[in-house]
């Protein structure tokens, strides 16, 4: 091997490291930019879908539940985006979910109170059955005497025959309508004459006794 | 203070202004209420007629029940009776017209009213009554010993019918009703 050839090889070699580093470097700098391309992308991508998701839930266009909607939000947040248009969205997209939330748990406590009162009204009716049913009785008595007899055995659950019967022939606004008020002896004889029992029981009072001392009928 | 007492003074004429409104522009709720509370009453009117003229209610109980449906009458009003047998009406107070039903001289006796309906309906005076007619027509049949029947008419009458709002203390709380009175039951047609 002569010297000249030796001094071949080693800048061959020199040259092929040198190629290599800057083989190497180029390289690595288009992963880079590369990435930078693709997370661009990407935040554009969803720059793009949180405008279009934002914009859609303000001018009601989606299906979706509160619940999903609030998901939408949060995922959206979460992404932490810088764009002013999209900030603004989610500004106002979070005063209409605040609105709506409140509104849907005005909307469940209503139900709520309205379930509460129809369970009492039930339980109140349940508890004025024995009442009812002597009422009915006496409506549907075949004769004068047979009415009589009930009228009396009704009677018994009321502190005197002159206990005030009140019926509410409207409610609206607060406000109840009575039709003339009447004694409970009057109103089981009328009971009797009209062979009908159209009210239901809305309020009793009693006594210390147990006795009815006031009763509050409401037309059916 | 003084303003207080204004402010004070504005609110419970608010309040006070709300309620008469309340009384004054009926909901068409609350005045389908009153119309049919007022027909209920002539159809209350209408079975205690003919328990009275039943010949099977004993005395006791014809009076009892003339007592009721007097109490439906403005006082002062009259009921006015025809007959196929003679031209004119005879108008009697309410009372008397129920005790002479009850002493008929039939040995039977079927009264049906039927189609009660207003044909004036109810309609807000300036004192704040209500006021409206309702028309009804009578099926009145008389049988003898043998159940043979004598006489048979029907007649159609008016009814003018008086609505108003009063209060009365119940249990200690004031309690706001309408009631409902029956004024002059005028004969307008009779016939087989």
């Amino acid at each position: 091997m002569t010297k000249a050839s030796i001094s071949f090889q080693r800048i061959g070699l020199i040259l092929l490291i040198v190629a290599m580093t800057l083989g190497g470097t180029t390289g690595c700098k288009s992963k880079k930019k590369l990435a930078r391309e693709q997370a661009a992308a990407e935040y554009a991508a969803r720059v793009d879908q949180a405008t279009k998701d934002l914009t859609a839930m303000l001018n009601d266009e989606t299906t979706w539940t509160l619940e999903e909607k609030e998901r939408r939000f949060a995922t959206i947040k979460s992404w932490n985006l810088q764009d002013e248009n999209v900030i603004s969205l989610m500004d106002q997209v979070e005063d209409m979910l605040a609105r709506e939330r409140a509104e849907a748990m005005r909307k469940a406590e209503e139900e709520r109170l309205r379930q509460e009162e129809e369970a009492r009204k039930q339980r109140e009716a349940a508890k004025y059955n024995s009442v009812e049913s002597q009422f009915l009785a006496i409506a549907a008595a075949p004769d004068i005497n047979t009415a009589n007899e009930k009228i009396e055995r009704a009677l018994s659950l009321f502190a005197s025959p002159d206990v005030p019967v009140l019926v509410i022939i409207s409610q609206a606004g607060g406000f109840n309508d009575y039709d003339r008020p009447t004694t409970i002896s009057k109103y089981l004889n009328y009971l009797k004459d009209q062979k009908v029992y159209n009210n239901r029981i809305e309020q009793v009072k009693y006594d210390g006794n147990g006795k009815i001392i006031e009763l509050e009928l409401i037309k059916k | 203070m003084r303003k207080i007492q204004i402010i004070i003074a504005v609110m419970i004429g608010m309040f006070s202004i709300n309620i008469v409104q309340a009384q004054d522009d009926l909901s068409p709720e609350r005045k389908q209420a009153i119309d049919s509370l007022a027909l209920e009453k002539v159809r209350d009117l209408s079975k205690y007629i003919s328990i009275i003229g039943s010949k099977t209610t004993p005395w006791s109980e014809a009076n009892r029940v003339i007592d009721r449906a007097e109490e439906l009458f403005m006082a002062g009003a009259e009921i006015g009776v025809s007959s196929l047998a003679r031209p004119e009406v005879a108008y009697y107070k309410v009372r008397q017209y129920f005790e002479r039903l009850m002493r008929l001289n039939y040995d039977r006796v079927e009264i049906e009213w039927f189609k009660i309906e207003y044909v004036s309906d109810l309609q807000r005076q300036p004192d704040g009554t209500y006021v409206g007619v309702i028309t009804i027509f009578q099926k009145f049949k008389g049988y003898d010993k043998e159940g043979g029947l004598v006489y048979e008419d029907t007649t159609k009458k008016d009814i003018t019918v008086y609505v108003k709002r009063k209060e009365t203390q119940i249990g200690g709380r004031i309690i706001g009703f309408w009631d409902v009175l029956l004024g002059d039951m005028r004969v307008k047609e009779t016939s087989k």
